[in-house]
């Protein structure tokens, strides 16, 4: 049956046709979104010079606990003897006693240098990025304690979770070369 | 100094009210950054540490990710052509599964790479070219030969075959209701990310918790109730969520060779029918006699002339539901709640008013900003809302085509090749000879 025959090629070329338009769609939006010059991976990070301690880094990111955690810029501290982000506003008084410490899992280590001088670290598998101590330290002490989404951690969502939620829009993508907003070399 | 610092300290130590004190008279004279307390120069050696940081480890290349889905849809064409074995095309999904959704954590997948694109595409490049080809290959693979990334690589897709315990046929018209969804999450969800308001589609995918094995108890929730609702309702996120799925059926309609239950001739034997949990075999009817085939075609010419309404329907639903959905972006967000706060008390401001002092903006050029947003969000939705009003309108209209089929054989739009028709299929044991004829 040859009009049969020529009737399905036709049908068989317009397929092909369509197909072949479909596939160029495809790849001519692929290379559209990729015609610029990239910056390679980029990664999520906070910019602390934006942060306002809101807490949602806490509860809104995807890992529990949180891939933020607070870090300490030692060259910004001032070592201070009551530092504001390790005591409690009413702490009866100033030593280590839990009833005394901000922070709320006691993930602040605080090591006497020499008289007045104390030394903070943070140790990481207890910080909570609740940003109490972060708070703290930025509204009455130097602001050497802030935010940071910890890469080793971060499992760098295409969309960050707190990113979406983070009230100062203070997130923001980073090279991956280069993934950390350190407050001490802003 | 020294002397000074210790003062200060102590001061503060003794009473509250210094503290109080000091956010009024320390802050507002001091820059953000203010060195309030100098770094202390120690009589002791004691060294000042160093902050370690974690580097950015990236744990498979960009150019592996890609070649491993690129090498996934080549097996599983293979599998689903060649083979056509119901357990390895289950084994091998359960190993996607594993790689692509525990390994990788489901991120960056082709379903959320969408808004990647659409990003891109809007703004100006500058998308990873490894994105772009995520995005790409499987819709690719369909065009040639059908949803194969569904059934076997898709994670998504993975997780929820193995909840398929009794599928329930979900009647036709339900099913037509239900499948506009998709749609409208493709078409919002894009709307969303180019007017710079998130990734909707990232932000409702159920199972990124589960693959992460830690979330929020309300996205976990969500992803066990979806996967309990896949016990009766087979792959519930696929058939009436995911937005990629629309662009893979648009490609599998004009597959060039898409899924066939058997290689051999049909004959009609009906054991198939009942294999397919996603309701995607097309059972030939009887031919129609002249009264109902003139019925039908009434019927396409008046869905014909109602097409353009409907579209026109659904675009100016869009428009009207611009501003709730406007209410997504922060900028619009932040323009209410300051028209909400403005003559409420100061003690408990938002943290987005907050933030939004602190920098010190101009709240008219925010009132501004909220508006020309909210603007582009109607315009896009009243778009989004047109998109689709048609899909769906020639959606209605290929339902009214007359039969054709006179074999049993898949709909290449819904079907996901996920192979449990291949072993109901008295032909394919014939082929393989497992049994005798």
């Amino acid at each position: 049956m040859p009009i049969d025959n020529q009737k399905l090629t036709r049908r068989d070329a317009l397929a092909w046709m369509a197909r072949a338009g479909t596939g160029a769609a495809v790849a001519a939006l692929a290379v559209k979104a990729t015609r610029q010059a990239e910056a390679g991976r980029t990664t999520w990070q906070i910019d602390p010079r934006k942060c306002i301690q809101c807490g949602r880094c806490e509860t809104e990111c995807v890992l529990q606990p949180s891939a933020v955690k607070c870090v300490h810029g030692y060259a910004m501290c001032g070592y201070c003897k009551l530092c504001f982000g390790y005591f409690k506003p009413d702490a009866a008084r100033l030593d280590e006693a839990a009833e005394n410490q901000l922070c709320p899992t006691g993930a602040i280590r605080r090591k006497f240098i020499e008289d007045p001088y104390f030394e903070y670290s943070i140790d990481e598998r207890l910080c909570t990025a609740c940003g109490l101590c972060v708070k703290g330290c930025t509204n009455f002490g130097n602001g050497s304690l802030y935010l940071q989404v910890r890469h080793d951690l971060c499992v760098n969502c295409n969309t960050c979770r707190i990113a979406e939620n983070c009230p100062a829009q203070a997130f923001v993508r980073v090279p991956a070369a280069s993934p950390y907003l350190l407050k001490e070399q802003l | 100094m020294n002397a000074m610092h210790t003062l200060l300290s102590s001061l503060c130590a003794f009473s509250r009210r210094a503290l109080i004190l000091s956010t009024f008279f320390v802050l507002p004279f001091s820059p953000l950054f203010a060195s309030r307390f100098p770094q202390p120069q120690f009589d002791s050696v004691h060294q000042v540490p160093q902050a370690v940081h974690p580097p950015f480890a990236e744990k498979v290349p960009a150019w592996a990710d890609v070649l491993i889905l690129a090498a996934a849809l080549a097996f599983t064409v293979w599998l689903v052509r060649k083979k056509r074995s119901r357990p390895l095309i289950l084994s091998f999904s359960l190993l996607c599964l594993a790689w692509f959704g525990f390994a990788r954590h489901g991120c960056i997948c082709p379903v959320g790479s969408v808004q990647n694109v659409a990003v891109s595409v809007c703004h100006g490049g500058g998308l990873p070219w490894h994105v772009a080809a995520i995005f790409a290959l499987p819709l690719l693979t369909a065009l040639f030969f059908g949803r194969l990334f569904c059934g076997t690589v898709c994670p998504l897709g993975a997780l929820q075959e193995l909840f398929i315990i009794r599928p329930l046929r979900v009647p036709k018209g339900v099913d037509a209701v239900l499948r506009i969804l998709p749609l409208a999450v493709l078409a919002f969800g894009v709307v969303y990310a180019v007017n710079g308001a998130g990734y909707l589609i990232c932000r409702t995918d159920p199972f990124v918790g589960i693959f992460r094995r830690s979330a929020p108890l309300p996205l976990l929730l969500t992803g066990m109730a979806v996967l309990l609702l896949g016990m009766v309702v087979a792959r519930p996120y696929c058939r009436y969520f995911c937005p990629y799925g629309v662009l893979l059926e648009l490609c599998a309609r004009i597959a060039w060779k898409p899924v066939a239950i058997t290689d051999a001739e049909c004959v009609n034997c009906r054991l198939c029918v009942g294999t397919c949990p996603v309701d995607a075999i097309n059972v030939p009817r009887p031919p129609l006699n002249d009264s109902s085939r003139v019925r039908q075609f009434k019927r396409f010419i008046a869905l014909l002339i109602a097409a353009p309404f409907i579209a026109i329907a659904f675009a100016v639903t869009g428009w009207l539901s611009g501003s709730t959905i406007a209410k997504a972006h922060p900028a619009v967000r932040l323009a209410e709640m300051m028209q909400l706060t403005e003559d409420a008390d100061a003690d408990d401001v938002p943290p987005e008013i907050e933030a939004f002092k602190r920098d010190g903006a101009d709240p008219q050029l925010a009132q501004e900003r909220s508006a020309l947003i909210l603007r582009s969000f109607r315009v896009g939705s009243a778009w989004a809302g047109f998109f689709t009003g048609i899909v769906l309108a020639l959606r209605l209209l290929s339902m009214t085509r007359l039969p054709r089929n006179n074999l049993h054989e898949t709909d290449r739009m819904l079907c996901i090749a996920c192979g449990r028709c291949f072993p109901a299929c008295p032909k394919n044991h014939q082929l393989q000879n497992t049994i005798k004829v």
